[in-house]
């Protein structure tokens, strides 16, 4: 079984290492002056995630931290199948050798975890010992039998993404939702302490919403078909879940900022904001938001690289970088994905739409790293 | 006699032949030079539409200045009327308000000697004062309505300004969108920008890059022609390399120009109440700050209302 293991992650990593060289998309060049480099390894739903990150010494008043590097190995462990089992373990142990001898992090500065989303799903299909096996036999290819790999749950994951995506001085302020392929989850701290938080979740995301919308097409497959019945799927979600779930949330009185992250909250950003390449974190305003939204609908060649680098004023900014963002977009997303996920966050942003106040809406682009840096973080102050 | 008779038919039919050529003749030859007068006359109705349709279009030149000139004169006028009214009304205001204060002060004093027929006189004069606030009231809603209705009628969109755009220079406080041209209703005065080095919990200001801890931009904002409520300001500040100087990432974000899409430093949101002198200030941090020329520019609905450089060696 041993030789199995060291077999199958020899091989992967052969794989991978060309995989994680050649992008080479952040040089590893220090940011901050003060500052150690760690890394977090995190087992998903869909793969197995590692973020080298720079943390500055001084992140808990500034909250900041450099994402070296963000790489992903697609291996759907939450399939349960005995392949993508064999996968997960591969890709986990591959990234962990890449951390400890290629960028030579110590292993007290590497972080394991694994996510709500896996332990959810294990549990719905009684599957949890396939975790367990899962951390033996990484703890076992290394040697390591006191690692600490923990399983994270929806609240504490939820709770960790807000101390890593939002800067301390918005702590208290900001209402952090991550709106996923097929779930909502988010929160915020209530009472002015970290340790207090308060969960919000819907049972929509991004692909259970195009999903459902597709469903109800039947033999019509035109876009007009699918936009008819996208806006019946959103009105329902709407009035059965969405109203009622940011209500009991009783975020509107207690924030000023409604932060989105998740995958369509990074597709917007970098679709509809191409000069804020840079920023990890774009503001946006419902009008924007919506005027986008029937772009989407009706002029969707406009969402090129090609339109949007045209459209832009400042011809100083890297159109490399926006060009292959742009491209990255395209192939995680559809028309129909974007429209779907577009149409999602302006039905929860409507919730926060008021005349007398106006929140600041946020659209976050690394909320993918925001949890497991969080996660790194908070264990190396401890 | 039968060979005169004849002759006599012959002649006369010869005689109609010759009037009915000459008929014909004449009928072709007016006929023709009829169509040369066509000519000749087509040809001078297109010179004259071209000139004609220069004129027109000058006339209308003439009409569309004179009805601007008069916008702006009534517009001027209202101004001033609206001035000199503001004026008359204090004046008057304060007359009142004098009156007013005698005949609280002789109410107050209930000594026999007391002199009720001057108070009664001064309630009087109050009176006469009231009346005529009052119709100074009515005056100033009328000049009010009148400058509403010039407003209106100088944000109506230009057609021919639509046809024949002209590129926005920054200073001109107009910016022609997409739609009708956007005001930039702020003016932005007192403009500064500081460097501050901080030593524990004193600051003072420095022009040493090296010492620097944080850029203090502070400006004020004027605008006298309208209450608004969730005004935003556009602060963007350009580091001597030419890039935009970001305080965070939550603070910083893009707007639209007639130029194009712009990276903003800084955004000050406000309520605004008519004619006050706001005094806007905001803070930016940086890692580093390199040595050089630092130009903070403020922009309100895109255009640009104030400028202002500070260099740091």
């Amino acid at each position: 079984m041993n030789n199995t293991f060291r077999c199958v992650s020899l091989t992967a990593s052969l794989i991978l290492f060309n995989f994680l060289i050649a992008p080479a998309q952040n040089t590893y060049v220090a940011k901050y002056e003060n500052s150690g480099v760690f890394a977090g390894i995190e087992v998903g739903s869909k793969g197995v995630k590692m973020s080298l990150l720079e943390i500055d010494k001084n992140a808990r008043q500034t909250g900041s931290f450099s994402i070296i590097k963000d790489t992903t190995i697609n291996t759907d462990f939450i399939s349960f199948t005995q392949s993508t089992y064999l996968s997960t373990v591969g890709a986990l142990n591959t990234l962990y050798d890449v951390a400890v001898k290629d960028y030579k992090i110590p292993t007290g500065n590497i972080f394991t975890a694994i996510s709500s989303g896996v332990n959810i799903q294990a549990e719905k299909e009684n599957k949890l010992n396939w975790i367990d096996q899962l951390i033996n036999a990484f703890r076992f290819n290394f040697n390591e039998p006191e690692r600490k790999v923990t399983v994270i749950d929806v609240k504490e994951e939820a709770r960790l993404s807000h101390l890593g995506i939002v800067p301390d001085s918005r702590r208290y302020n900001t209402f952090l939702i991550d709106i996923g392929s097929g779930n909502t989850k988010g929160g915020y701290f209530p009472n002015g302490n970290i340790k207090e938080f308060k969960l919000f979740q819907l049972s929509w995301g991004t692909k259970s919403v195009s999903n459902a919308a597709e469903k109800k097409m039947e033999s019509d497959n035109s876009m007009d078909n699918y936009n008819r019945q996208l806006a019946r799927v959103l009105s329902g979600a709407e009035n059965t879940e969405i109203i009622y779930a940011v209500n009991e949330s009783g975020s509107f009185p207690m924030s000023d900022n409604v932060a989105f992250s998740g995958g369509i909250a990074w597709s917007l950003a970098t679709l509809m904001f191409p000069e804020l390449i840079e920023n990890s974190v774009v503001p946006v305003t419902y009008e924007e938001v919506l005027g986008f939204s029937e772009k989407l609908a009706h002029n969707y060649s406009t969402m090129s690289d090609y339109y949007l680098i045209k459209a832009m004023g400042d011809k100083s900014l890297d159109m490399n970088v926006i060009n292959r963002e742009t491209k990255r977009v395209k192939q995680v997303f559809d028309q129909r994905s974007l429209m779907a996920g577009t149409g999602l966050l302006l039905k929860i942003m409507r919730q926060f739409e008021s005349i007398n106040e106006r929140k600041n809406f946020y659209l976050v682009k690394n909320g993918s790293v925001g949890w497991i840096s969080a996660y790194v973080n908070q264990n190396t102050l401890k | 006699m039968k060979d005169a008779k004849s002759l006599l038919l012959l002649l006369v039919s010869l005689l109609l032949v010759l009037v009915s050529f000459v008929l014909i003749w004449t009928w072709g030859y007016r006929y023709y030079t009829g169509r040369d007068e066509y000519k000749v006359n087509a040809k001078i109705v297109l010179t004259d539409s071209s000139s004609l349709a220069s004129r027109i279009r000058d006339s209308l030149q003439k009409v569309y200045d004179e009805t601007i000139n008069k916008l702006d004169a009534r517009l001027d006028s209202s101004l001033l009327n609206s001035d000199s009214l503001k004026a008359e009304l204090e004046m008057k205001l304060s007359e009142f308000f004098r009156l007013s204060n005698e005949i609280r002060v002789l109410l107050s004093n209930r000594s026999p000697n007391n002199n009720f027929a001057v108070a009664k006189q001064k309630l009087g004069e109050l009176q006469t004062k009231v009346d005529d606030l009052e119709d100074k009231n009515k005056v100033v809603e009328t000049e009010n309505n009148t400058l509403g209705n010039i407003l209106e009628q100088l944000n109506k969109p230009d057609k021919t300004a639509e046809k024949n755009p002209k590129p926005v220079s920054p200073g001109n406080n107009i910016a022609a969108g997409n739609g009708n041209p956007v005001y930039a209703v702020f003016n932005a005065t007192d403009l500064r920008l500081a460097a501050i080095n901080m030593n524990n919990d004193n600051e003072a200001e420095t022009s040493l890059a090296d010492q620097a801890n944080k850029l203090v931009g502070t400006f004020t904002v004027t605008n006298n022609i309208s209450q608004l409520s969730n005004v935003e300001m556009m602060v963007v500040v350009l580091q001597p390399d030419g890039r935009v100087l970001k305080n965070s990432e939550w603070d910083s974000g893009s707007f639209n120009t007639p130029d194009g899409k712009k990276i903003y430093s800084y955004k000050l949101s406000f309520n605004y109440a008519k004619g006050e002198q706001k005094q806007l200030l905001f803070s930016l941090k940086a890692d580093k700050y390199q040595k050089g020329n630092y130009t903070m520019q403020v922009y309100y609905n895109g255009i640009l209302i104030g400028r202002v450089s500070k260099t740091l060696s």
